[in-house]
């Protein structure tokens, strides 16, 4: 299955469950949606996350270190939860409710 | 290490990258000056000033001129991003941003609109009218007008020290072009027209960061910006230059008469310098905000008299010295603002 929609709109909508999402589970699924091989695209994917919270739409709610590289060995691991602010940005962009 | 030290670790190397993007956005844009500033001497456009300055007049001549370099910028422009983004392989998400108008695009060709007729004609009106210092200071102001809407608009967090290296390197930039923009004003005919310009530049950049600020809340970086040029391409390309050609400008005879080696080589140079210091710039935006992003990136002023006094032997004088220190005490009030309040940019 190919994602049909922007990747940050996906993002949102896999954070906004409750309890939130870890990043590499987040990394993995929009991967396997969008057919995104390969490192430096698992990376841009992290990075969308990262922009997001630095954006106040997600807030991380978990972290612990990675240490069975299951992202990245040594690196930290983020669950993110969507924010108030974002669920009315995502209202407006991708979620149908709200 | 514990989790804390990373935590704060992985925050800092975020906020360095925001201000590296930022820095880089003012080197390059400094550099863009070069090509910017060659391009008006070279064929075809020498030769366009003077046949519309003939019948028209030298200040309608400059604008209608200007509109052509605007368009052939933009077109090298989306060139360059077209090139970054099939490298980093986003033509995919490009396809699927475009697509979502409503929430998404549309805050990139209103950006488009503000960023290239507003702010970068204004910017050549600017200069054209009232001088080239007067317009690089004028477009100094930019980042109090995006900081101030980003914050009313959206709560982006900007602190009192944010906005008082911003003050510095605006000090600086007015201090660079200080000697030129005295005797610019002092010739007493100064039209009303250019102060416009210069106002158009000032606001239209600030405004265009803060709507892009809104919709990379959503969208890719990169991505976001090339439909923003799409935007500012179709404005020149399908509207602009068009209707002038159809109120009798020679537009077409001269865009046809771009293909000389060293006019196209003067462009792409253009287009690689101004896409990637606007590529850096809205990088910069969703990791150290608009405020930061914008007061950063204004260290242009300093870097475009740097390189201009390298390239063309312009021996510069003692207020780039004392505008320059200002410019770096600016810069390191923002690079030294304790970021641990940062977690997110927006007030919660």
């Amino acid at each position: 299955m190919t994602g049909n929609r922007p990747i940050k709109f996906r993002i949102l909508e896999l954070c906004n469950k409750n309890g939130g999402a870890w990043n590499y589970e987040i990394v993995r699924q929009i991967q396997k949606e969008y057919n995104l091989k390969g490192d430096f695209q698992r990376d841009s994917i992290n990075f969308d996350l990262i922009e997001l919270a630095s954006g106040g739409l997600l807030k991380d709610v978990d972290a612990k270190v990675d240490e069975e590289g299951i992202y990245k060995k040594g690196f930290l691991l983020h669950k993110y939860v969507i924010t108030d602010f974002g669920k009315t940005r995502a209202a407006d962009a991708c979620l149908m409710y709200v | 290490m514990d989790l804390q030290s990373l935590k704060k670790q992985e925050h800092q190397r975020r906020i360095r990258k925001g201000f590296m993007w930022a820095l880089f956005c003012a080197i390059l844009w400094g550099l863009w000056y070069i090509p910017g500033t060659v391009v008006w001497v070279l064929n075809p456009f020498d030769e366009m000033y003077g046949e519309i300055a003939a019948t028209n007049g030298d200040a309608i001549s400059l604008v209608i001129t200007a509109v052509l370099i605007t368009a052939f910028n933009a077109l090298t422009v989306i060139l360059a991003l077209m090139v970054w983004n099939g490298a980093l392989g986003k033509f995919g998400e490009m396809k699927r941003t475009l697509k979502e108008f409503k929430p998404c695009s549309k805050w990139f060709f209103m950006a488009s609109i503000f960023g290239g007729p507003m702010a970068i004609l204004g910017s050549f009106i600017a200069m054209g009218f009232v001088g080239g210092a007067f317009a690089a200071v004028a477009a100094l102001a930019y980042p109090v007008v995006g900081s101030i809407l980003a914050s009313q608009w959206y709560g982006e967090k900007i602190s009192k020290r944010a906005f008082m290296g911003i003050g510095f390197i605006i000090l600086g930039g007015i201090t660079i072009f200080g000697g030129g923009l005295l005797t610019e004003l002092g010739t007493g005919n100064v039209a009303w027209i250019g102060y416009i310009g210069g106002l158009m530049a000032a606001v239209g950049w600030g405004i265009e960061g803060a709507i892009a600020g809104k919709g990379l809340d959503i969208a890719e970086p990169d991505v976001g910006l090339t439909l923003r040029f799409l935007g500012e391409n179709i404005i020149w390309w399908i509207i602009a230059v068009p209707l002038l050609a159809i109120a009798g400008f020679p537009m077409i005879k001269y865009a046809l008469l771009v293909f000389e080696p060293l006019t196209l080589l003067v462009l792409v140079f253009a287009g690689i310098t101004f896409g990637f210091c606007y590529v850096t710039w809205y990088k910069s935006f969703p990791l150290i905000g608009v405020g930061r992003g914008q007061g950063i990136g204004n260290l242009y002023g300093l870097f475009a008299v740097v390189f201009i006094a390298l390239f063309f032997g312009d021996i510069p004088s003692w207020t780039i010295l004392v505008g320059g220190a200002l410019c770096l005490i600016g810069s390191s009030v923002m690079f030294s603002e304790d970021t641990g309040q940062m977690e997110s940019l927006r007030g919660e």
